[in-house]
């Protein structure tokens, strides 16, 4: 992938009463290979409806959705998704889950390898034959991030993939994507409403407002790696983008 | 190669499983009652030997039943003595279900062949049944094998038909709209009603029993098939398709595991209603089986042979419940416990 762009996009959906309801309003983003976007915005914003759109699950009742050209009008391998709430499918073991999608699209001859590099890296050994229910959410959320990596997307979804994990925890999933990231180069967007993981993680910040939703602005993130969550440049930058989300 | 995450979790902790025997051979292992249990037996037996019987009756069989069974609770509390574990938990948790056992052997007995208190000859002793069994033990035999082999045609064919149709009508609207309506007005008329019609429509009357009895199955199953795989989470769905699932991979990863468990509600539902159409279609058209044997046996007025069918058929039945539970824990062990 070379360049995402979302031009003017509205989504429009029904509410409880029938009445309609502009959950997005002029969405308009252009994500570069390699970046890391963070998307944050307060909960109903509608962060996980352009998320949605992005990955094609969904699409947009006006404006565009397009990769290098290329229409978004369904989900496809090379825009992996991390669901908010992991959504590892609880028949499988982690190992199976991990490879399902690889056997799905390259048969029984898939890279075993490769999944055995992901679970030792996600720090998932020992657990390969563990069912979800088994496994704590840091790990489960651990084994849904390999799952989508394993494919090498072009451009990997997150959203809120930290939500449901406590402190300790969501730090150190938050490495773990990072090292990905650097790693495999795969363009990211992050959804999350904890400011400091949007500036922890991404290269730009995005800032969205609800009731329409809409991007307030768009900030390139001036930390150089490797951060650090205490620095003086990190508290300030963060003091911005809390202005930002003060509306 | 990027390097592993800092976790520090070594051990699978959580995989360490809680035992399941120790919830469910909970009470305790006492001497007591496994002794109580024993003499239960021993009373039953020489009450038998001892007290006068009102009619002839060979009590060989009985007797060496009661010796089998002494010896098979001595052979597992002996073990449960020495050995630890769950030799001791299964032992000491069935000692007061034998206990009470033997003493329902000492009362049936004595109200039947030894005073006679309920009225003959449709009330007959244990030890009449064992021995009309060991009479007949060829016949019954051989009545098993068809009632068990009718049934698990018919179960089969019942099942495979609800699980398809099922997964159709829960996955596929269109399919939904035209199949539903109408298979739900056919599926709802009792099996047994269509008894008369079947007798006259198949050739042979084996091939009747099979549809009967698969018609009492795959309603139930489709029912609560459709039900399984509506109740399936969106998200998994929307997985698959990031993932790269085929509309066939999507079927068998997350539709079919996904209603498992409901398909399994379906089928036990459907079990009981096999074992009933499987008796009645034996009772009036079959030549063979042990609901013909029934039938067969309260023609010629002998009802402890009708006992001796019922008593199969309990432990039949039995088996086969217990390994479709076993096959089912199997099929669902990525299910979270509940206990
Ligand atoms: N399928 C839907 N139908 C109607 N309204 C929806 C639907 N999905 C989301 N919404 C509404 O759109 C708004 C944005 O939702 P969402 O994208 O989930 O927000 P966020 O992820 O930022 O918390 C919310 O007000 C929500 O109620
Ligand atoms: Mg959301």
């Amino acid at each position: 992938m070379v360049q995402l762009a979302v031009e003017n996009v509205d989504r429009v959906l029904d509410d409880n009463n029938g009445q309609k309801i502009n959950v997005l309003e002029d969405i308009n983003l252009n994500v570069g290979s390699g970046e890391f976007i963070s998307i944050i915005g307060p909960s109903g914003c509608g962060k996980t409806t352009l998320l949605r759109l992005i990955s094609g699950l969904d699409t947009p009742e006006k404006g565009r959705v397009e990769v290098d050209g290329n229409v978004i009008d369904q989900p496809d391998v090379s825009r992996g998704y991390v669901f908010q709430h992991g959504s590892l499918f609880p028949w499988e073991t982690i190992k199976d889950n991990i490879s399902s999608g690889l056997k799905a699209t390259n048969g029984r001859n898939y890279d075993k390898k490769l999944v055995d590099h992901y679970i030792e890296l996600m720090g998932l050994k020992g657990f390969e034959n563990a069912y979800p229910h088994q496994v704590s959410g840091g790990m489960a959320q651990r084994a849904a991030l390999a799952r989508s990596i394993v494919l090498n997307p072009e451009l990997l979804l997150l959203d809120e993939p930290m939500g449901a994990l406590d402190a300790f925890t969501r730090a150190d999933v938050q490495d773990v994507i990072q090292r990905v990231w650097k790693q495999t180069k795969t363009t990211m967007i992050l959804v999350t409403h904890d400011i400091d993981e949007a500036i922890y993680l991404g290269t730009r910040i995005v800032v969205m407002t609800p009731r329409p939703g809409r991007i307030k602005e768009i900030v390139d993130n001036p930390l150089e790696f490797p951060r650090k969550r205490t620095s003086d440049e990190f508290l300030q930058f963060r003091r911005q983008i809390q202005d930002k989300l003060n509306f | 190669m990027l390097e592993s995450v800092t976790a520090s979790h070594k051990v699978p902790t959580k995989l360490v499983k809680k035992s399941t025997s120790q919830t469910k051979y909970w009470k305790p292992y006492q001497t007591r009652w496994n002794l109580i249990s024993l003499l239960t037996l021993v009373v039953a037996f020489l009450e038998n030997l001892l007290v006068p019987a009102q009619e002839l009756v060979n009590n060989v069989t009985y007797r060496w039943f009661l010796v089998a069974y002494f010896a098979y609770l001595t052979i597992v509390y002996v073990a449960g003595a020495v050995v630890h574990g769950k030799v001791r938990l299964y032992s000491g948790h069935f000692a007061q279900l034998n206990a009470s056992i033997g003493i329902l052997l000492v009362i049936q007995d004595l109200l039947t062949e030894k005073y006679a208190n309920i009225q003959q000859p449709f009330f007959v002793s244990f030890a009449q049944i064992l021995d009309q069994m060991k009479t007949d033990h060829a016949l019954l035999l051989a009545s098993t094998w068809s009632s068990l082999g009718l049934w698990l045609v018919s179960f089969v064919i019942g099942t495979i038909i609800g699980i398809a149709l099922g997964l159709f009508m829960g996955r596929y609207r269109q399919f939904n709209y035209w199949a539903f309506p109408y298979l739900k007005v056919i599926g709802i008329i009792p099996a047994a009603t269509w008894m008369p019609l079947t007798m006259v429509i198949f050739p042979t009357s084996y091939l009747a029993e099979i549809f009967l009895i698969a018609f009492s199955v795959w309603f139930p199953v489709a029912f609560m098939t459709i039900g399984g795989v509506q109740s399936i989470s969106k998200d998994y769905f929307e997985s698959a398709k990031t993932l790269g699932f085929s509309e066939s991979q999507i079927l068998k990863k997350v539709v079919i595991p996904g209603a498992l468990p409901n398909i399994f509600i379906g089928i036990f539902t459907a079990m009981g209603l096999s074992f009933t159409m499987l008796v009645i279609s034996e009772m009036i058209g079959a030549k063979v089986g042990l609901g013909w044997y029934i039938n067969w046996a309260k023609g010629v007025g002998n009802y402890t042979q009708v006992y001796a069918a019922i008593v199969i058929m309990a432990i039949l039945f039995s088996v086969i419940f217990s390994l479709l539970n076993k096959f089912q824990e199997y099929a669902l062990r990525w299910r979270e416990k509940t206990n």
